[in-house]
């Protein structure tokens, strides 16, 4: 057991990866001798060397189309997109190429890859894109957003070996954040499965990313006030898993959803419509979505604070089911 | 046209036997007949008729573990240079059950165990990437056996030396991945030529429309890489080219990018009348329709009498006919083939 960071666990998992696997390889800006974005590379540059931690131009397209093609070929490739921010300059390359091939050749070849990507709020403010929910709309991709270290290093341990092209979303904001035990032994998260982070009886909150936290102390704060709120982080975003979530609501009769990203057409929205589907008649409320307004992310701590949901907002979306 | 630009990429001809010459004869012969067939059982077919001696002679004396991208205009004689099957192509193009994608791609990609990338969609560009990917795979596999930061792969890595051949389009060299894909294939000196088959039309557009260069090889000075500008009906030019830039990639030497200069003898799709070009720009590239001139050529020096290419020619008629009947009589692509259990690979 070591306490790392969540950074520094997914650094962890990406050794450990490129120690047993000589297919796995790295592609991403600034990954060399800087040590990566927000010292997201640290120390792979030193133990692996130039062939396997490649620092590459400003070419997301081709770096993306780059890691599809060397996939092909049986590698495994990392590539790292240095934020959310500039996944749609590789959009053709996720959701046409990558997505598609195992598919359209009718199982013959398969896309063997990670994406890695920082999203969301973070210390310096800059690049807080959270996009998660367009990769998730397309099929053939996989999608994952840690809330934890432990949760990061097995998530990116399964998604390195994956067959299928997988999306790592990193949250910047948890970055450093916190230090958690996480094993140094050889585990995975698996793919597809949320967590109940936290039990209770009288409301469900779901929650991605930064706002797992979020929920987790809101609920604390809401014990005071009587109510025992469950969290669930649902930790995938593709495949999701709705049947952890249909069981949540079954006990608890309420239902928060809490993410990061814009309400409209977030991933909360496909939540909200699985729950509707299978499982309206155990809900004592109206579901409840919490998520940034509808505008663009602004920039200054002030008005940042202001857009994002905090622990306050997600404290009266379970008062409002609450209290229906 | 025929000027070639930089003497780096002109070596010694590769030596062709007369076996050679009429295979390519015959490939260009089948190319042709294919692409009538094609264009007559999909109204929405890109036909290649015309730039025959470009797609053939780009990929002909590639080695079985090297890649080809293709340009999604004429893959199907690439295809089966590298193995694929006649009827299982026809098959492809209308979309049944035999076809290789079993109906779920479009209709102009192909097997992907012949050492070819596939077509997953319609859009341009992404495949210059893909294809740049194969190439670091192959450096990356020489890399790893130098590298003394890490462990040898397991003995089944392949061989030393492969090389990619990707074909585009001079639409698609407009797209970002070329500039993306050319600049980082060059600055890792990637085992990879890129090839413009370049039949001077976007759709509906005149090259002068949207290049500003006289030839897209222009640009490889960009990216300090060899460019090359051949004569792209004529197959020998174009052979020679690539064969010279493909045994430059494998010395480790990296990319280079060749203009082979042609033109569609047909519209952008079957049914594509192609009215918005000169008709006299057009009589005048049939005149140099690269099929009867390198039969001309084929005769002059002596290396097939004109009634053997007749007999080549009823060879390859006959060929085709009958893998054309064998994809007719095949069913549709049906529930079978819908493969909703197949959008993600499975963990072995």
């Amino acid at each position: 057991m070591a306490r790392l960071t969540y950074v520094e666990a997914i650094v962890a998992a990406i050794a450990a990866e490129m120690r047993r696997d000589p297919r796995v390889f790295l592609l991403g800006q600034d990954i060399g001798p800087l040590g990566g974005v927000m010292r997201g590379a640290r120390g792979l540059w030193e133990e692996f060397g130039d062939a396997r931690v490649l620092d590459t131009p400003i070419s997301e397209s081709a770096m993306v189309g780059a890691a599809v093609g060397a996939a092909l070929m049986g590698k495994r490739p990392i590539v790292e997109i240095s934020f959310g921010e500039f996944l749609p300059l590789a959009m053709s390359q996720l959701v046409l190429q990558a997505a598609n091939i195992h598919y359209m050749t009718a199982g013959a070849a398969s896309v063997p890859m990670v994406v890695r990507t920082r999203i969301g709020d973070g210390p310096y403010r800059g690049h807080p894109q959270c996009y998660e929910a367009w990769l998730a709309h397309v099929p053939g991709l996989k999608a994952v957003l840690p809330a934890t270290p432990y949760d990061a290093r097995g998530l990116m341990t399964a998604a390195i070996r994956d067959p299928n092209p997988v999306i790592v979303f990193e949250h910047m904001q948890l970055y450093h954040l916190l230090r958690d035990e996480v094993p140094d032994e050889d585990y995975e998260v698996p793919i597809g499965q949320a967590v109940v982070a936290r039990e209770g009886r009288d409301a469900t909150v779901v929650a991605t990313g930064w706002m797992v936290h979020r929920a987790l102390a809101a609920a604390d704060a809401l014990t005071a006030e009587g109510m025992s709120v469950e969290v669930v982080d649902l930790r995938s975003l593709a495949p999701l898993d709705i049947p952890t979530v249909v069981a949540s609501v079954r006990k608890t009769s309420r239902l928060v959803i809490a993410h990061e990203s814009w309400k409209v057409g977030g991933i909360g929205a496909e939540v909200s419509a699985s729950i509707a589907e299978e499982a309206v008649d155990a809900l004592d409320a109206p579901i409840v979505r919490v998520g940034a307004p509808h505008a663009p992310v602004p920039s200054a701590r002030s008005l940042r604070d202001l857009f994002l949901p905090d622990e306050e907002s997600i404290r009266k979306a379970v008062r409002k089911v609450a209290e229906f | 046209m025929g000027a070639v630009n930089s003497p780096e990429v002109t070596r010694t001809r590769p030596a062709l036997t007369p076996a050679d010459l009429l295979e390519l004869y015959r490939l260009m012969a089948l190319c042709r007949t294919l692409e009538s067939a094609c264009a007559e059982l999909n109204p929405r077919w890109f036909p290649a008729e015309g730039e025959e001696a470009t797609i053939v002679g780009s990929c002909y004396g590639l080695r079985p573990d090297d890649v080809v991208a293709p340009h999604y205009r004429g893959p199907f004689i690439i295809y089966l240079m590298r193995g694929a099957d006649l009827a299982r192509l026809f098959g492809q193009a209308l979309g049944k059950s035999i076809g290789y994608a079993r109906g779920r791609a479009v209709p102009f990609t192909g097997p992907v165990k012949v050492g070819v990338t596939p077509w997953v969609a319609g859009d341009l560009g992404t495949s210059l990437s893909v294809a740049l990917g194969v190439a670091l795979s192959f450096w990356y596999d020489r890399q790893m056996r130098r590298s003394p930061h890490s462990p040898p792969l397991d003995g089944t890595h392949p061989a030393d030396e492969r090389a990619v051949v990707c074909t585009f389009g001079d639409g698609t060299a407009n797209r970002g991945d070329f500039h993306e894909a050319l600049n980082m294939a060059a600055l890792w000196k990637l085992p990879i030529v890129y090839v413009c088959q370049n039949n001077r039309y976007a759709i509906s557009l005149e090259s002068r429309k949207y290049l500003p260069v006289a030839t897209v090889a222009d640009r490889a000075a960009g990216y300090g890489i060899p460019g090359a500008t051949v004569d792209g009906n004529d197959i020998l030019a174009v052979h020679d080219a690539v064969q010279a830039a493909v045994a430059r990639a494998r010395r480790g030497e990296g990319p280079s990018l060749i203009d082979a200069q042609t033109y569609r003898l047909r519209g952008h799709w079957a049914e594509d009348a192609a009215d918005y070009r000169p008709e006299a720009e057009a009589a005048s590239w049939r005149e140099r329709d690269p099929l009867p001139r390198f039969e001309r050529r084929l005769v002059e020096i002596g290396a097939a009498a004109a009634d053997n290419l007749v007999r080549l020619r009823e060879q390859v008629a006959a060929e085709v006919d009958a893998a054309l009947d064998r994809a007719r009589q095949a069913p549709d692509a049906g529930p079978a083939d819908l493969g909703l259990d197949e959008v993600l690979a499975w963990r072995g």
